[in-house]
């Protein structure tokens, strides 16, 4: 996938085999193929919660710009950065929709 | 063939071992010595050996269960149990008769149902309460372990750690490490006082962890396969649940008598 050309319609779905948990803010993820546990800070950890296969990209910047005090820009960049990461782990999906579509 | 069974008891589960030839019992005995028990059995392992010819392949470790029903591997030696009956069949191939690392993993395995985790950890009885030192081979488990002196040493390559109504206990295990059998002289348990995870340095040092990093650090040296998702997840609350009840830190230590003042001082 060309992430830079990144559609803000996708949606990128946990994988449900991927047991998961919070502790206090942050989260822990569990690759099962691997056994590997990835820690997630609180920003993170609140990306991957809304990685629910309903919320595009658009939505997700969205909401962490509305909790967290930081540049929307900067907080857009950083959000698709840590999707391509979770998806380069194949710990999410990529679901592709037709505008407009929704789930 | 039942008569005469040996019972090893671990971390309060009192396996009886079954179908063993009189050679295999003498040695299961010998090498459990310290943890053959009198107690009531609670889970039956009976033992047989594996005849059927399998094409030789190189498999991975793996613990998996569904309906009740939960299966082990450890190349070459098999286990399959279920948990209401506390039954396991082993089948094991050329060699021990009871498979350590296979009986390890069923250990993990019961200790992870029951809310526990068999931790790649040694662990040393100070003032009455169990510290457990975590860590990757070669990170110091078992330098601490020769370190402790007069203090008792519970193992220094496998510590089982349980729950109770009040507190969790640290338990020794027959799994010992580089420091060889005498790191697994007694079957005796103690009230878990805390978890380090170990660096080796030139000076002392240390951090507390939170609890998600305290998870983070301990998921890896869980000595169970965790590439089922339930055996991952149960694993992940046994976890949670430890790490919220525990405190643990990031430990550098030079291996000197003076890390036993140094934990003393930890907040």
């Amino acid at each position: 996938m060309d992430w830079t050309e990144m559609d803000w319609a996708e949606a990128f779905p946990r994988r449900r085999s991927m047991p998961w948990r919070t502790l206090d803010t942050e989260a822990l993820v569990v690759d099962v193929k691997s056994g590997l546990l990835y820690p997630l800070n609180s920003v993170g950890a609140r990306i991957w919660e809304l990685c629910d296969g309903a919320r595009s990209v658009d939505d997700i910047v969205g909401v962490v710009a509305g909790e967290f005090a930081a540049p929307e820009a900067t907080i857009r960049a950083d959000t698709v950065e840590f999707i391509e990461r979770l998806a380069d782990a194949k710990l999410v999906s990529v679901e592709r929709r037709r505008k407009g579509e929704s789930r | 063939m039942a008569e005469g069974a040996p019972c090893i008891e671990v971390a309060g589960f009192v396996f009886r071992v079954t179908g063993l030839a009189a050679p295999d019992r003498a040695w299961v005995a010998e090498r459990f010595a310290p943890f053959v028990s009198r107690r009531v059995p609670t889970v039956t392992v009976a033992v047989a050996a594996t005849e059927r010819y399998r094409r030789g392949r190189v498999a991975r470790p793996l613990a998996t269960w569904c309906n009740g029903h939960f299966s082990l591997a450890s190349h070459p030696s098999r286990a399959t149990g279920d948990l209401a009956g506390r039954r396991v069949r082993f089948r094991v191939g050329p060699g021990p008769a009871l498979n350590p690392d296979l009986f390890r993993m069923l250990c993990g395995f019961l200790l992870a149902r029951a809310g526990g985790v068999l931790l790649h950890a040694s662990a040393v009885v100070v003032r009455g309460r169990a510290w457990v030192f975590s860590g990757p081979s070669g990170s110091g488990k078992t330098t601490i372990a020769q370190l402790a002196g007069i203090r008792p040493v519970l193992n220094d390559e496998t510590i089982a750690l349980r729950p109770g109504p009040r507190a969790y206990s640290a338990h020794a295990t027959p799994f010992y490490g580089s420091g060889g059998p005498g790191m697994a002289r007694a079957n005796r348990r103690a009230p878990l006082g805390g978890l380090c995870f170990l660096r080796k340095a030139e000076r002392f040092s240390h951090r507390r962890l939170s609890p998600a990093e305290t998870v983070a650090r301990a998921f890896p040296e869980v000595m169970l396969p965790k590439r089922d998702p339930r055996v991952a997840a149960e694993l992940l609350g046994a976890l949670a649940a430890l790490a919220e009840r525990t405190p643990a830190y990031e430990l550098a230590f030079a291996p000197r008598a003076e890390l036993w003042e140094y934990l003393d001082g930890l907040d």
